[in-house]
């Protein structure tokens, strides 16, 4: 079998971590997790170590890239074959995690993403918000003539290959469009997988309105620098 | 031309300049490859205290109003090449410093691990 880690980025999840831990070794004992605890200032780091979780304790709040990469850095050092992350939130529902992950080993793709849009079921997010996924995603389809239509989710499988790419080359903040540029630009095999999001149980939205502007600038600009950067041949 | 006081006043200062740079990085309070540019700087200014027609070509060439506006023009470049320099180096180190983050916190689970497989065994 192959060896998968499930990366589970955690910043003040008090109140849903325990939940997904849970759920998650129960459903799957033979998958291995890691939870990122990108330096919580709530209960979470505590609730990890009472219940003796799998835990790296960022020194530093790096922001959901930072704590990402680092599931791929440990990923990449400790030979995994397969890396899985899912929000530590509650929003994903790990039922879809096997179907996904047999994905990328029976070799039907490189990326697999859990997409809230294929099957039009469960959470949809705002309207507001989905324009904004609309938007984006059209974006990379421009960019890299791949199509993802839930770009923005963080729900997602990759191979041994793209864990050494991500644990070297990651975006810092909001990086999941980005992230899915540097997918396609190395060529990689991109699967969107319907699943069902829940809204989210406890916490809030990294992502509030008076951010949204500024998110939306920031991964349009790094989105189509990523595009340059990597140059016009492929 | 530049007035003859002006040239005194600015090569005055340029020494300052100069002055300055070294003690810093005679007591390694700077690394020289960051004051590579502030260095360029001050050569450009010497060269155009010393030959004042490098500065009148400059002015006529871009269509500058009057010699002092060239000395600004030049000055707020070179102001601007300087911070750009130091946004760069804020952004490698700020890598460096993400890199180093997760190494260290890699390095805890480790040690955490470690020593609690200790414990067991003793």
């Amino acid at each position: 079998m192959l060896k998968t880690l499930i990366i589970i980025p955690a910043y003040n999840e008090e109140g849903s971590i325990e939940k997904v831990v849970n759920n998650l070794t129960e459903k799957f004992p033979q998958y291995d997790y890691l939870i990122i605890n990108d330096g919580s200032t709530d209960q979470t780091p505590n609730i990890c170590n009472r219940n003796g979780y799998h835990v790296v304790n960022l020194v530093i709040n790096m922001g959901i890239g930072g704590a990402v990469q680092t599931g791929y850095r440990y990923a990449r050092d400790n030979d995994y074959d397969i890396a899985v992350q899912i929000d530590g939130d509650g929003q994903h529902d790990v039922s879809y995690l096997g179907e996904m992950i047999r994905q990328i080993e029976e070799g039907h793709a490189d990326i697999v993403i859990g997409s809230r849009f294929l099957g039009k079921e469960g959470f949809q997010s705002t309207k507001i918000r989905r324009v904004g996924i609309n938007f984006l995603s059209l974006l990379g389809k421009i960019l890299t003539g791949v199509c993802v239509k839930d770009i923005t989710s963080g729900y997602r499988v990759v191979n041994a290959r793209f864990i050494r790419i991500f644990a070297v080359d990651y975006p810092a903040d909001y990086p999941e469009p980005e992230a899915m540029v540097i997918a396609a630009v190395h060529g990689g095999r991109i699967m969107e997988y319907p699943v069902v999001m829940r809204e989210r149980e406890a916490g809030e939205s990294s992502i509030t309105m008076k951010k949204s502007v500024y998110y939306m600038c920031k991964v349009t600009l790094a989105m189509i620098i990523r595009r340059i950067s990597f140059g016009i041949r492929r | 031309m530049i007035p003859i006081t002006l040239r005194i006043t600015l090569i005055v200062a340029v020494i300052f300049y100069f002055i300055f740079i070294l003690y810093y990085l005679k007591n390694k309070m700077l690394e020289l490859k960051y004051t590579l540019i502030w260095l360029a700087a001050g050569f450009v200014m010497v060269l155009l205290i010393a030959f004042p027609e490098l500065l009148l070509l400059f002015v006529t060439t871009f269509g500058i109003e009057s010699n002092m506006n060239g000395l600004y023009i030049l000055g707020f470049a070179f102001t601007i090449m300087t911070l750009m320099t130091l946004t760069s180096i804020v952004s490698r180190q700020n890598l460096k410093i993400r890199i180093l983050i997760q190494e260290l916190s890699m390095m805890e689970k480790r040690i955490r691990e470690l020593e609690s497989a200790e414990q067991r065994d003793n």
